[in-house]
């Protein structure tokens, strides 16, 4: 209770105006009219790259340049980018190696029964994203999202936890993503002398089957930031 | 193909990037994995770096594509040091943390917490590595997202309330510094038209899109960089963090950021290089120095004190940039900072591991219990005073032949100001260093009542190792400003 009076305490001189804080506030707004203005200096025109990606897009073997630029042209940045995945992860497993799930029997069963039924449905719902990641809007990580969503709603009806005998396929799963990048980006530099450079006609499946692997991966990724801590077994709360 | 440092370059960010993801895959074989990674990673970084050296700068496209429309990795010769920095800076860590996470001292449940330290130290290997090639702009602020959020980790291991305080804010201000700088990058590519550093070089003029970049970025990675007044978060983060992470963020994670600057500085904003904002960041540098050498010297605590080190010696880095800056070409000034990154780098590290190991052996840091510890534990406490010479840049070390660089320049052009606050800033580490020292090698009569938990070879062996590098910089300096000289990173007459 103390902590709390403290805390409103600290709020309400949160709300006063005081001298230094009028001073930030005019810099603040110093600074976006400055920002703005430099902004508005902009030359007119189409931006180069954005040309250059669509002149470049019959190599790319997609249609969709968002993809083209993602997995192509700048596919090393979303290598990279895979890999922050994973270090969120461990972050968090860092700080909180231990599970905090608790894992009770649904009330009723039709959160699970709900959850089941719906399981199938947004696998292939996931799946068709990536597959229209190629020609248009969509991809490993709007596939990966649902794939997320499918999670969450999963460990909040405890059908995954209490269905998972093996807790070691989760290393795997938030790996498999980056492994793919990887092993991709090193055999193609080994065979073609630079690194994730697709070769000519094969690039749709080299980019789907890395988007394939990160799909997984992206999904568990997001499922396990919702649990937080590496998930273990526990019959409490 | 093998002798075309092009082939190397993504190799060197490959080897340490799969044995983090091996590391986190098969966490039960850790040791076996960390000496073959380590050592692939060296490798690959040492054939970079010799072809480098033998055959000049060298650009790898990626995909094929070729800058603008896709990245390439660039290294001439500032990379190659920061690369080479980074493997044996990181090889004497991954060796000390080897003896000090399995150390009995820790319990069960830190040592599972502890665990999590080796994917996340080859992920931040790689990501240095990634941020020391890149040659283009959004691609440095991905691996500077890469670095921040390994280095937040690696601090909230030591699993401590005061350091996940730390750690939090530590986080916050990263990921701050991280969007100001991408707000820098949408300014360049608004204006510019071009990500590719060298691309952008060659079109940039000193429009207003450009001193707004130039503003976001500069703010940005001085936060990140902890230049005064926006150090705040150093001291905390670096004091409370175990040791190897300490020393991993002093000497390279600090580095990562500063190294950004210092190019897109030279590289991009160059057409600014004449504008009050090198001079305030030499001001700022000043004050840095002087306010974290009057920190350091006020502090009670061993690790604290090393810390606000770091927050002095930052300064250093910033003393010369009107030099860099407004008078392009001065190599001498280019290769004081470069010499004083490797320096600082060493012996800050070897200063935070033989720290660390005064901790894990007595289970205190206050200086007032250091008293006699020459005696007990000599292997330590003889690195801390190498790894202290050169911090304090006594002659012959490392830190001596830097800041000889810096005078040599700043005489050289005039700015004898700034020579004054280098001479003062190494005044005033002596005095910070001493106050270490005098108790450490005081004789004390009853010393065989105390009891220290026993130190392993490794964790020693490290200590000194880089205790004895930082000395040994002390005859790199000539080498140092031939390597600089590979495709030295400013704009050329030809390329303006």
């Amino acid at each position: 209770m103390r902590d709390l009076r403290v805390l409103e305490h600290h709020h309400d001189d949160d709300t006063a105006m005081t001298p230094p804080r009028l001073i930030i506030l005019a810099l603040s707004v110093l600074m976006v009219v400055g920002l703005a203005l430099a902004a508005l200096s902009f030359p007119a025109g189409d931006a180069r790259l954005a040309t250059l990606a669509m002149a470049a897009l019959p190599q790319s073997g997609v249609l969709n340049p968002v993809t083209a630029v993602l997995l192509n042209y700048r596919g090393y940045d979303t290598l990279l980018e895979v890999a922050v995945l994973l270090l969120a992860i461990l972050g968090i497993w860092a700080v909180a190696p231990q599970a905090r799930i608790w894992i009770r029997r649904p009330d009723t069963p039709v959160l699970a029964a709900f959850v089941q039924l719906l399981l199938p449905l947004m696998v292939v719902v996931a799946g068709y994203l990536l597959w229209l990641g190629a020609d248009e809007p969509g991809g490993a990580f709007q596939g990966g999202a649902v794939l997320g969503a499918l999670g969450v709603l999963w460990v909040a009806a405890a059908v995954w936890l209490s269905n998972a005998r093996r807790g070691n396929l989760l290393r795997p799963l938030l790996g498999i993503g980056l492994a793919a990048f990887i092993t991709a980006a090193v055999a193609l530099l080994l065979a073609r002398g630079s690194l994730l450079e697709y070769p000519s006609g094969q690039a749709k499946t080299i980019i789907l089957i890395i988007e394939g692997a990160a799909l997984f991966s992206i999904g568990a990724t997001l499922t396990l930031l919702f649990v937080g801590g590496f998930p273990r077994r526990s019959d409490a709360p | 193909m093998f002798f075309d440092a092009a082939f190397w370059l993504p190799l060197a960010i490959m080897a340490p990037l799969t044995t983090a993801l091996l590391l986190f895959l098969l966490p039960r074989r850790s040791g076996l994995l960390t000496v073959i990674g380590a050592a692939a990673t060296i490798a690959t970084v040492f054939l970079a770096t010799l072809l480098v050296i033998q055959n000049g700068a060298a650009r790898h496209t990626l995909g094929g594509w070729g800058a603008p429309l896709g990245i390439d990795l660039t290294a001439d010769g500032l990379t190659v040091l920061m690369l080479a920095l980074t493997a044996i800076v990181g090889a004497a860590i991954t060796l000390y943390a080897h003896g000090y996470f399995t150390h009995p001292v820790h319990d069960a449940t830190a040592r599972t917490r502890y665990a999590n330290f080796w994917p996340l130290w080859f992920f931040l290997w790689a990501a240095l590595n990634a941020l020391f090639l890149s040659g283009d702009v959004f691609n440095l602020y991905v691996t500077l997202e890469l670095v921040s959020f390994a280095a937040v980790a690696l601090t909230a291991l030591a699993g401590k309330p005061a350091v996940l305080a730390a750690a939090m804010r530590y986080l916050l201000v990263g990921l701050l510094g991280s969007l100001f700088y991408l707000m820098g990058v949408v300014f360049l590519y608004g204006g510019f038209g071009v990500l590719d550093i060298a691309a952008l070089g060659a079109v940039v003029t000193a429009t207003p899109a450009l001193a707004a970049a130039a503003a976001l970025i500069t703010v940005g990675l001085a936060m990140k960089t902890a230049l005064f007044p926006l150090h705040f978060w150093l001291p905390p983060a670096h004091a409370n963090a175990t040791a190897p992470v300490s020393a991993l963020l002093s000497a390279l994670v600090i580095k990562g950021s500063f190294y950004i600057l210092l190019r897109v500085w030279l590289g991009v904003l160059y057409p600014l290089g004449e504008t009050i904002a090198p001079y305030l960041l030499m001001a700022l540098g000043a004050a840095a120095l002087l306010w974290g050498s009057l920190q350091a010297i006020r502090q009670t605590r061993l690790k604290l004190l090393v810390a606000y080190s770091t927050v002095a010696q930052i300064g250093y880095l910033f003393l010369l940039m009107p030099l860099l800056l407004a008078e392009r070409n001065n190599l001498v000034a280019l290769a004081g900072v470069v010499c004083f990154m490797l320096a600082h780098a060493t012996a800050k590290a070897s200063a935070f591991l033989s720290a660390g190991a005064i901790q894990l052996a007595t289970g205190d840091d206050r200086l007032a219990s250091l008293r006699g510890l020459m005696q007990i534990m000599p292997a330590p406490v003889a690195a801390f005073a190498m790894a202290g010479v050169s911090l304090v840049a006594l002659p012959p070390s490392g830190g001596f032949v830097a800041k000889w660089f810096m005078l040599d320049a700043t005489l050289a052009s005039g700015y004898w100001v700034v020579a004054l606050v280098i001479v003062a800033g190494g005044l005033m580490a002596a005095v910070y260093i001493m106050r270490v020292l005098a108790p450490l090698f005081r004789q004390v009569e009853t010393v065989e009542a105390r009891r220290v938990e026993h130190v392993p070879l490794s964790m020693n062996l490290s200590a000194f190792g880089l205790a004895v590098l930082a000395i040994l910089l002390s005859f790199t300096g000539v080498y140092v400003l031939e390597i600089l000289a590979i495709g030295a990173p400013w704009v050329t007459e030809a390329g303006l």
